[in-house]
């Protein structure tokens, strides 16, 4: 059927910020949205509140709005844009969400607009539990037992009827938000009362356990002619229990027989249609008992999803693409498969490979959350490998999540020897056995343990359940392992002796060479030598969605061990783009974001793009971002095989985070040539010494400081300079590990915690500047000139990790004078590093002078907000600058000053780890961010908070506690929220500081002395803002249930004075005016544009 | 034990085999499934064969003998990358390679199949065999070339039934006759879900033969291709036609199309998978059809046939794969009927058994 004529302009929603559940995915599957939109001629219009995205880039979209995605601004752009329709299902939970809440408040009927690729009918039956239920019983299919709560009464009273244990699923929330597996009473009750205050429906599913069981995904797709196809089936090796974002997950399902296989395909067939998909996919989740088969439904999500990125990348087959065709009336028979070019896409994808999804976690961050996996997800990211086998997929997997491992254990990282594992002591038995048994983020080296301890396959399986195929492939590679190491050399300067057939089944079962130096008592290129001289290199292999039926004109590919290489590599001239692999706090979208303008600039100047990167969520590993696609590891070994066989003329290690900036040396000792700015001074901007040197050359402030290696050197730095001290571990990203540190005492404990993550390096100490102000400062250089990006004003004070921080373009309270010294310093410093290409400064600026905190020669987490904030797409204006390409050539000469205000906010996971004081400090704990844009700093502000998720109020009770440092400036704040009709609440010594200055307040209680106290009136709905700093370096333990409260029932809440004045004239501003929207488009074309030389 | 696979181009695969080496020769096709092996080791269309499988991990889950299209291992060989150690399913009985040593059969293991497959699809589908790694190649080609000559494809006498013999109730509401070719468990047991009786006769079965049955219905079924029985079936068919209802399964159609004077036509790369689409002109409702073939009924050799209709064809090559003749009530699919899922009828033979029981 031709697409529909009877719509023409189509509205489509964004997932928002990057959060745990709601990652990159959703950029990919809207951006190739669009771009199938386009092609179909119609005019699209995209609301998205997350800048760093690829899918608000202007001119994917024709109009794109950068707002909050709350109900009243999306009313607000229907009204002014009247869509005839909205396509709900590729942003996520959150775009799906809105568009129900949309036509529940009857937004959609008003002015006419139809929701496409799913109904609105099927999203409740989808979405709300109780529906679901009704139509998988209508056509045959068990679901767990099951019973709805609305309140915890009914509640408790399912769950005791069920028995346990029991799962509990508060609706219509992403990623498993709220979700639990309960064993009694006492946790029913308590997990009850977070479901349902965390629903956006207040109802929670009380749900029957099915533990243990198989968990078995399927990817469907629907068009309106009827036609469904298949696109993968996927099995978790991590079984029914752990969130499937959680999970380590095979594509496609390796334990199921043909007949098994064709039941789950039938029931995914009636599901889809059942719930009433038309022309859309879906992902299915079910839970099979290993003992006997039964299939059991969990979960249909009618839209795109994580799984169904992991399922696009896995076969080759562009599901966004694909369903956005459908939505608009294209059939499958009539859309054309893209990779094989030449058959249509109603086709079921083939393999011949495996593929592994594993995640990336980031408990190291929050130090105080249980390190366990349940049903809740906490995942903040994942890496997806492909091999011809299991055990080769999961070695590369496990590579390929940077977590300093180089495969299945054996790579000097292990935390028992294989002696301790022989001679095995109870206690030690006893942890890996407890290591397997409570899931975790370790699990999979605990298996590996398990079995060199000897602890059989059966025994392994009781404790985790993980399927003995599973296990078996693993106590394979332990079983290789232990025949490698046969081949030892006796000493480290001696060649080891190993077999080129021993070396070869070593390479094909994924085994990389730093492990086999390892086992080989040798060095990482001591083995590649080896094998050079045995000829065992990488073959690449294609993902074709064809397993090679058909010659396919757009695969991309994998590395593997086979006789026959069939990649197509060409004559022409090309540069390697290393992309930023799983996301982590501290390294997300924002680089993607650059890797793929890298791309785009190439193709532009008619160069080939090679993409390396492993994360399935992306853009960047979308089979039409680049020339090729390596689906890979961003380890050196991996990296250099492409290089040798590619022979680029460069490669672009500046935009994807500090994973390519890590290779950066060894590449250039290997005689790989980095494009951009040389090695040699990004050393000096790294290099604390001959960083601190350039400072003094150019004259420029710098915060007094030091290295050191060990406490004592700590402890000599940090009398010298003086406490507070900034305590941080070198070559890092996210501020990990690092610490303000304000006496000896606290000193010990960080530099144990930082020596460990700096390694060999030194760990830094700066003297910290109490309440400066800090700045952020991108910048683009041809070597030649230098043009500022945009100066950025922190709104927290310094100290808090600029990732976390919110920060306003242009700047807000900075003087002119003050402003003059940070471009002065910020051009000096690109000139003597000889910036080719971006470069971040962090400035921090006290009693009117700059000081430089740090400089990073590369593309920063801001590249994408400045670029939407100016209308200038710096990263692509980098990679042409590296190419040899002058700014005047580019005609970006000039720094720009918008006429409007853009306002960065972060988002915090703080949601997914109960018990984590929510309190920021230098360590970066943001997993995304929004962009608010308006007029004026106070309506961009709090169009950023909004965006953010913090639902202001405009009356009601705020409480108030602050410490003693800030009790006079939280009295002009509390003045203006009593002016505003708020009523106030503190604590005894902040009321007393607001009652001296004739601020009305009342005063509550210490919560251990008496009731009802701040936390009965937050449970009562009675608190609407809190405003709460925290009084030192060790939190009081009223702040800290306050603060947890505070998450669980959704209370907008700040913990900085100075988040709190803007939060406050935000308030104002919300109440004297409405709020506007206004697209990205509109202000690049109107605003009248200061520029400054 | 080190083997290889040699193609009647003289390219030569590396592999291993678990048990002792003997010689194996046969037409090598791929199958692009992921799941299965144990129904096509099993599926007597596939008599003779080396198959490959391009999916690389096999026998993960084990064989039951519930899941066998015929008792009999029916290749000549087996070809994968990685045969699995283990057995991981609730229903599985024994293991892929203890199955093939209780069958004396075959499997090549260790070879990069993938190459195998791209080398397949450039230069089409030819024979092969599976011999010792030391084997001189000369010779190697020289018993490819003589199987070659000699080769009178004649397996449909061995994948069809000696006797004839009845399935199902004695006094079924409707009964039908197969003519076995090499009949799969599978398709008989669909129909006789439907409380079918069924007159197995084997393939030397005379028209008058099938009408002494006073069946309502004629099956042609699956089993090997390009044999040189399919001429004569064809000869005992013709005089059926318009008698009685008739349907041709995949081989089971070759015969009937000749019948009906049609020919049949060898492709460069079988259709073998779980994934292939089929179109029905007018309509933009599609279906994804098992396939497990080589050979096609030519289309241009249709032209001369009055009122039969192509009412089925694969969306990527438009190879014809479903047939209608109305006025002679004959209908043909080259795809698999296989059952949707679980105790369900494919569409098809629901759609036959209702024209058997029109009088």
């Amino acid at each position: 059927m031709p697409r529909r004529k009877d719509i023409h302009r189509i509205l489509m929603i964004g997932s928002g910020p990057i959060v745990i559940g709601q990652a990159c995915e959703f950029d990919y599957s809207g951006s190739q949205a669009c771009k199938a939109l386009k092609e179909e001629g119609y005019f699209t219009i995209l609301v998205n509140s997350n800048p760093a995205t690829i899918m608000t880039d202007p001119g994917l979209a024709d109009v794109t709005y950068i707002e909050p995605l709350s109900i009243e601004m999306a009313e607000k752009i229907i009204k002014k844009e009247r869509p005839d329709a909205i396509l709900p299902t590729l942003g996520g939970q959150t775009g799906l969400n809105l568009a129900y809440f949309l036509m529940k408040e009857g937004i959609l009927k008003k002015y006419g607009v139809e929701s496409i690729g799913a109904s609105v009918d099927a999203i409740s039956r989808a979405e709300d539990r109780l529906l679901f239920k009704k139509a998988m019983q209508e056509i045959g299919i068990d679901v767990p037992k099951s019973g709805i709560a609305r309140s915890t009464e009914e509640g408790m009273r399912i769950g005791l009827e069920i028995g346990f244990p029991l799962i509990l699923r508060p609706a219509y929330c992403l990623g498993g938000a709220g979700g639990a597996i309960v064993y009694n009473r006492q946790e029913l009750e308590k997990f009850l009362e977070k479901g349902l205050s965390v629903s956006p429906v207040h109802q929670v599913l009380v749900e029957q356990s099915v533990l243990g069981w198989k968990e078995i995904e399927f990817e469907v797709i629907r068009d309106n002619a009827d036609n469904v196809i298949i696109i993968t089936s996927m099995e978790n090796v991590d079984p029914m229990g752990i969130h499937t974002g959680d999970s380590m997950v095979v594509a496609p399902a390796q334990t199921l027989t043909a007949q098994e296989y064709n039941e789950f395909v039938d029931l995914s067939r009636k599901i889809i249609r059942k719930v009433g998909v038309t022309g859309g996919g879906a992902n299915i989740q079910f839970g099979q008992n290993p003992d006997n088969g039964k299939i059991v439904i969990i979960e249909v999500n009618p839209r795109l999803s994580r799984s169904s990125a992991l399922a696009s990348k896995a076969t080759g087959f562009p599901i966004a693409r694909v369903a956005t065709k459908l939505a608009v009336g294209l059939t499958l028979p009539e859309v054309i498969n893209q990779i094989t070019g030449k058959t249509s896409s109603f086709f079921e994808p083939t393999v011949d490979y495996c593929v592994f999804k594993i995640c990336r976690f980031a408990f190291e961050k929050f130090p105080q959350a249980e390190r366990v996996l349940n049903t809740s997800m906490k995942a903040v990211g994942e890496a997806m490998s492909i091999g011809r086998n299991f055990k080769e997929a999961l070695q590369k997997g496990i590579r390929s999540i940077e977590i300093s491992r180089f495969g299945f254990g054996c790579d000097s990282k292990d935390a028992f020897t294989d002696q301790m594992l022989k001679n095995l002591s109870p206690l030690l038995l006893q942890q890996i056995k407890d290591k397997i048994r409570i899931p975790n983020d370790e699990r999979i080296f605990y298996l590996r343990y398990a079995i060199k301890a000897g602890l059989s396959i059966d025994e392994i399986y009781s404790l985790s359940q993980i399927d003995r195929w599973f296990l078996d492939n693993m106590k394979q590679l332990v079983e290789l392992e232990e025949r490698i190491k046969a081949a030892r050399a006796s000493s480290g300067d001696t060649e080891p002796d190993i077999s080129a057939e021993v070396l070869r089944e070593a390479k094909e079962n994924g085994f990389s060479d730093r492990q086999l130096a390892y086992l080989l008592n040798s060095k990482e290129d001591v083995v590649r030598q080896i094998r050079k001289k045995q000829n065992i290199k990488a073959a690449y292999k294609l993902v074709d969605t064809c397993a090679g039926e058909i010659d396919a004109e757009k695969p991309y590919f994998y590395s593997t061990y086979e006789t026959k290489d069939e990649s197509r590599a060409s004559n022409k001239k090309k540069v390697v783009i290393l992309g930023g692999g799983p996301n982590r706090i501290g390294q997300g979208i924002e680089f993607d974001y650059c890797c793929c303008h890298a791309s785009y600039a190439l193709k532009e100047e008619n160069i080939e793009s090679v993409m390396v990167n492993c994360n399935p969520e992306t853009v960047s590993t979308d089979y039409d971002t680049s020339t090729r696609l390596y689906f890979e590891p961003l380890t050196l070994e991996d990296v250099l095989n492409i290089i040798e066989l590619e022979k680029p003329i460069g490669v672009i290690v500046q935009f994807g985070g500090q994973t390519p900036l890590n290779l950066a040396v060894a590449l250039r000792k290997a005689g790989v040539h980095i494009l951009g700015t040389s090695a040699e001074n990004i050393d000096i901007a790294e290099d604390r010494e001959r960083f601190k040197r350039m400072l003094q050359k150019l004259n420029l402030l710098q915060p007094d400081n030091g290295t050191a290696f060990t406490f004592e050197e700590a402890k000599g730095v940090a009398r010298r300079i003086g406490y507070p001290v900034l305590v941080r571990p070198s070559y890092v990203l996210g501020g990990r590990a690092m610490e303000i540190v304000y006496d000896e005492a606290t000193l010990e404990k960080f530099i144990a915690e930082a020596a460990k993550v700096s390694g060999d390096h030194p760990i830094l100490i700066d003297k910290f500047l109490e309440d400066a102000i800090e700045v952020d400062v991108d910048l683009i250089g041809d070597g030649e000139r230098f043009v500022i990006g945009g100066i950025m004003e922190h709104i927290e004070e310094a100290g808090i990790h600029s990732g976390d921080s919110a920060m306003s373009l242009p700047t807000f309270t900075l003087s002119g004078d003050i402003l003059t010294k940070i471009r002065e310093a910020a051009y000096r410093m690109a000139k003597e590093l000889n910036v080719a290409g971006l470069m971040n400064v962090q400035f921090a600026v006290k009693d009117d002078k700059a000081y430089v905190l740090e400089v990073n020669p590369r593309a920063s987490r801001t590249v994408p907000f400045v670029s939407k904030a100016i209308g200038v797409p710096l990263a692509k204006l980098a990679t042409k600058v590296m190419l040899g390409k002058t700014l005047d050539e580019l005609k970006f000469t000039k720094e720009i000053i918008p006429a409007y205000f853009a306002v960065k906010e972060s988002v915090f996971p703080f949601n997914r780890f109960p018990g984590v004081d929510v309190i920021l400090g230098p360590e970066m704990k943001s997993t995304g961010e929004v962009m608010g844009i308006d007029a004026d700093f106070g309506l961009a502000y709090i169009k950023s908070q909004i965006a953010a998720g913090q639902n202001l109020p405009r009356k009601g009770n705020v409480f108030l506690s602050v410490r003693d440092k800030d009790k006079r400036s939280v009295i002009f704040i509390a003045k203006k929220l009593h002016e505003l009709g708020f009523h106030l609440y503190a604590t005894e010594g902040t009321s007393d500081a607001l009652s001296k200055n004739g601020i009305p307040v009342k005063i509550l209680v210490k919560i251990a002395e008496g009731r009802p106290n701040v936390l009965d009136l937050m449970k009562d709905g009675k608190i609407q803002l809190v405003i709460n700093t925290p009084s030192g370096r060790i939190p009081r333990q009223d702040e800290v249930k306050i603060r947890s409260q505070v998450i669980l029932h959704n209370i907008p809440y700040v913990t900085t004075i100075s988040a709190a004045q803007a939060t406050v004239n935000g308030i104002e501003i919300l109440l004297k005016k409405d709020l506007k929207v206004k697209s990205l488009q509109e202000y690049h074309r109107n605003a009248a544009r200061k520029t400054k030389k | 034990m080190n083997a290889i696979l040699m193609l009647q181009d003289g390219k030569i695969f590396s592999g291993k085999t678990t048990g002792p080496i003997k010689e194996a020769i046969g037409e090598v096709v791929l199958n692009t499934a992921v799941v299965g092996y144990q129904e096509m080791v099993t599926d007597p269309a596939n008599r003779g064969k080396i198959l490959v499988l391009t999916y690389p991990l096999i026998g993960n889950y084990g064989i039951n003998p519930k899941f066998n299209e015929s008792p009999q291992w029916q290749l000549s060989g087996l070809v994968v990358k990685e045969t699995s150690r283990t057995v991981s399913n609730w229903q599985a009985r024994t293991s892929l390679d203890a199955f093939a040593k209780k069958q004396d059969a075959l499997i090549l293991r260790k070879v990069d199949t993938r190459s195998l497959a791209v080398h397949l699809r450039h230069k089409g589908e030819m024979l092969g065999i599976i011999a010792g790694l030391s084997s001189e190649p000369k010779t190697l080609l020289a018993k490819i070339d003589a199987h070659r000559k000699n080769q009178t494809q004649d397996l449909i006498r061995l994948t069809s039934t000696a006797t004839p013999s009845y399935l199902g109730p004695k006094r079924a509401r409707q009964k039908i006759v197969i003519l076995d070719l090499g009949v799969s468990a599978s398709l008989l047991a669909q129909l006789q879900s439907l409380g079918t009786g069924i007159f197995i006769l084997p393939y030397t079965a005379t028209a008058n033969e099938i009408t002494k049955t006073r069946a309502g219905g004629l099956i042609i079924s699956n089993g090997p291709e390009n044999d040189v029985n399919l001429e004569k079936i064809a000869q005992a068919v013709e005089p059926l036609l318009g008698t009685m209802p008739i349907l041709g399964i995949s081989t089971g159609l070759h015969a009937l199309a000749l019948a009906m004077g049609a020919k049949i036509s060898k492709m460069k790369l079988g259709h073998r998978g779980v994934n292939y689409p089929v179109a029905h002109p007018g309509s933009f409702q599609a279906e994804i059809t098992t396939q497990n073939h080589s050979f096609v009924v030519d289309n241009d050799s249709l032209d001369k046939i009055t009122h039969l209709k192509i009412v089925g064809y694969h969306l990527n090559d438009r190879t014809i794969e479903e047939v209608a003749h109305n006025k002679l009530k004959c209908m043909g699919i080259q795809y698999y009927p296989q059952s949707p899922g679980k105790g369900q009828v494919h569409p098809v033979l629901k759609r036959f058994m209702h024209q058997c029981a029109i009088k």
